[in-house]
């Protein structure tokens, strides 16, 4: 399902999800019920569309900020579980309310500001550009967009397809983490490794770290955006601001420093540029084929 | 956006907070007509810490020394920045001094009371004494007698000290905030409580929701504007720095890759214009087109650039919008300086921007390193 289908983005990907192969069984617009977009039905409501074509397995929410909040819990109240929040600015508030919600309910929520899932082959659940993923076994994820795309590309070229990639999302409060992404596709028969990709500001990278000591055990190659930026600088949005001016707590978490020392003890492997992950996936995988060949 | 001193106390105000009588003095010569009893404080209404200590803050006793001293105070600058309000404050003799805040928890996704025994301006020295009470569920008041008995406060200081504490949680859930901070919370040998100074951060994101909030920002000093972040067009904001490479990207992580494979390959960056990730509800080709040709203008003005990086990517349509924008800028350029192009498009409309710059004849790449390394080059 797509909520926010006759919104700019919604209009745009909406047919692009569609020609991927993912089913697109039903848009949700508020006034707009009855139309058609693209062969996809409109309906006004949630749960008038879930009666109209029955289980609906994802929402991805195109919705502008300020409605994204009330969009996911109408899809919540209707049962869905699996939410995908593609617009970008959404108040921190209103996903504080949301993750107490989803937590709850036991529901997925990926994003805000973020790309979205997609199962190379398969499935699109966002606005990945199809061109630069090829179906695999590397799972990727990031916490970046455009990135996001570039690392991709860069794997596909070298040969290296993906089982999963997804970007959690750039804001400082997203629905799901870092841990939560690496624990399934720990679990994924599909993936034989995993690439994250991070970048300066908040304590994501740090934490993923210390989850990876404990939990994971297939191999994770990592990637940090703006390892020569001065601490103060920033590059455009909320999810990039470096300074953490919270009363003077925590200035050093989130430099490239600190996330580097965090993933090197966790024996994850670091990327100088996105060209050399391949390079770092081999190795990664030779050693952990030669691990298990002893065992 | 941070508010003022001024502006937080205003809003401890009508949330009920006890705040000392104040006026607003925009021009020294206000102070004639001060309705506060002497001896006042005048305070420099910056935003920064150290206020105190850089000489922001002044005791006076009378109009004539209060005139002299506002001048003096509006004419220094605080981290490069002038008031353009100073606050005169009734005197206030505090007993003890606490710190009290209501934060977001990032990565918790959850907000968090802070609290300590140890306010003043040394906070952030007795960080060790701080406590912390993270709100899990619907906020009920005891959450905040919760923090109060872990800062070790006893009798009647618990009830009190929470109630102020519900009000700034109150504050920080109607307004959207990122921050809000008492420090400090003055308690007189009487046991009543006073906000001393108070520090509060909006949410940019939600200043759209927030009128009054959003108003404010129109008086506070330019210099902290620049702070905000680019939401449209009017916003486009160039990060500046020493070198002569200019770098135009769309996406945080991607600019930050560019800029840091820039550095890595020895060369310099002039400065750094984001475009913005492409999930911005209201993106139009229009706004996106005009931006890029707004970043291109702003990074010409400066004397040592000798080459424009622009790596792009995206499949809708930003690679067609980046190329009109880049074709529309040398049209207009032509003739006056011409500063070499190095453009990376990635996207579905590849083919189409191509054909258009090639007609520019303007290098094209698709590999990331080597566009680098052309840029670099044309930068030596």
């Amino acid at each position: 399902m797509v909520q926010g289908i006759t919104e700019p983005l919604g209009s745009i990907y909406a047919p692009l999800m569609q020609v991927y192969g993912g089913q697109i069984l039903a848009g949700i617009s508020p006034g707009h019920g009855g139309q058609q977009l693209e062969g996809i039905p409109v309906f006004d409501l949630v749960e008038q569309a879930l009666l109209s074509v029955g289980v609906v397995d994802t929402s991805v929410i195109f919705v502008p900020p300020y409605q994204v909040l009330d969009a996911a819990l109408e899809a919540i109240a209707a049962g869905i579980r699996q939410l995908v929040l593609v617009t970008e600015g959404v108040p921190p508030m209103d996903m504080m309310h949301l993750c107490r919600v989803a937590e709850a309910s036991e529901t997925l929520v990926v994003g805000p500001n973020c790309p979205g899932i997609i199962v190379p082959g398969q499935i699109l659940l966002g606005t990945h550009p199809a061109e630069f993923y090829t179906p695999g076994t590397v799972g990727l994820v990031s916490r970046c967009g455009t990135l996001t795309y570039e690392v991709a590309r860069e794997l596909s070229q070298a040969g290296f397809g993906q089982s999963i990639a997804l970007g959690i999302g750039s804001d400082r409060i997203i629905g799901s983490t870092f841990q939560q992404w690496l624990q399934i596709l720990d679990e994924d028969e599909q993936t034989e490794a995993i690439v994250l990709v991070g970048k300066i500001g908040s304590d994501s990278e740090e934490v993923a770290a210390r989850y990876i000591i404990e939990a994971i055990d297939k191999p994770v190659v990592a990637y940090i955006a703006g390892r020569t930026l001065p601490q103060s600088q920033y590059t455009g949005h909320a999810g990039a601001v470096v300074s953490s001016q919270i009363a003077g707590l925590g200035d050093e978490i989130g430099t490239a420093e600190s996330k580097i020392a965090a993933l090197k003890q966790a024996k994850v492997p670091i990327a100088e540029r996105p060209s050399q992950l391949p390079d770092l996936l081999k190795q990664v995988l030779k050693s952990s084929t030669k691990t298990s060949a002893k065992s | 956006m941070d508010l003022l001193e001024y502006q937080a106390k205003q809003l401890f105000h009508e949330m009920g907070i006890p705040v000392l009588p104040s006026q607003q003095i925009n021009h020294p010569q206000d102070l004639k007509g001060l309705k506060i009893p002497y001896p006042v404080v005048l305070k420099s209404q910056v935003y920064t810490g150290g206020r105190g200590k850089a000489g922001g803050i002044r005791f006076v006793e009378n109009t004539i020394d209060a005139v002299a001293a506002a001048q003096t105070i509006f004419n220094l600058p605080i981290t490069g920045m002038y008031p353009a309000v100073l606050l005169a404050e009734a005197k206030y003799d505090a007993d003890r001094e606490l710190y009290l805040a209501v934060i977001l928890d990032w990565s918790a996704r959850r907000p968090l009371l802070l609290g300590s025994q140890r306010g003043g301006v040394d906070v952030e020295a007795t960080i060790g004494a701080m406590q912390q009470v993270v709100v899990d569920q619907e906020f009920s008041p005891f959450y905040a007698r919760r923090l109060a008995l872990k800062m070790g406060l006893q009798g009647e200081l618990i009830r009190s000290v929470s109630a102020i504490l519900e009000k700034m949680y109150q504050l920080f859930l109607q307004k959207d905030l990122d921050l809000v901070e008492i420090n400090p919370l003055a308690v007189s040998s009487a046991g009543e409580l006073m906000a001393l100074d108070g520090k509060i951060t909006a949410n940019d994101d939600a200043l759209g929701r927030h009128s009054d909030l959003a108003t404010l920002q129109e008086k506070i000093p330019h210099q902290i504007k620049t702070k905000m972040l680019p939401r449209d067009l009017a916003d486009t904001t160039l990060v500046e720095l020493e070198g002569n490479i200019g770098i135009l990207c769309n996406g945080a992580g991607l600019t930050m890759t560019t800029l840091d494979l820039v550095y890595k390959a020895g060369g310099r960056p002039a400065s750094f214009l984001n475009l913005g990730s492409e999930y911005r509800h209201n993106n139009s080709p229009e706004v996106l087109r005009e931006r890029i040709q707004r970043g291109l203008e702003l990074m010409m003005q400066s004397k040592n650039l000798k080459v424009v990086l622009v790596n792009t990517l995206g499949n809708v349509m930003l690679c067609r919008q980046t190329a009109e924008a880049i074709a529309t800028h040398l049209q207009h350029q032509a003739g006056s300086r011409v500063v070499p192009f190095v453009v990376r498009l990635v996207g579905d409309q590849f083919d189409e921007a191509r054909q258009m710059l090639r007609t520019l004849n303007l290098p094209l790449f698709h590999n990331l390193d080597e566009a680098i390394a052309e840029a670099i080059s044309l930068s030596k």
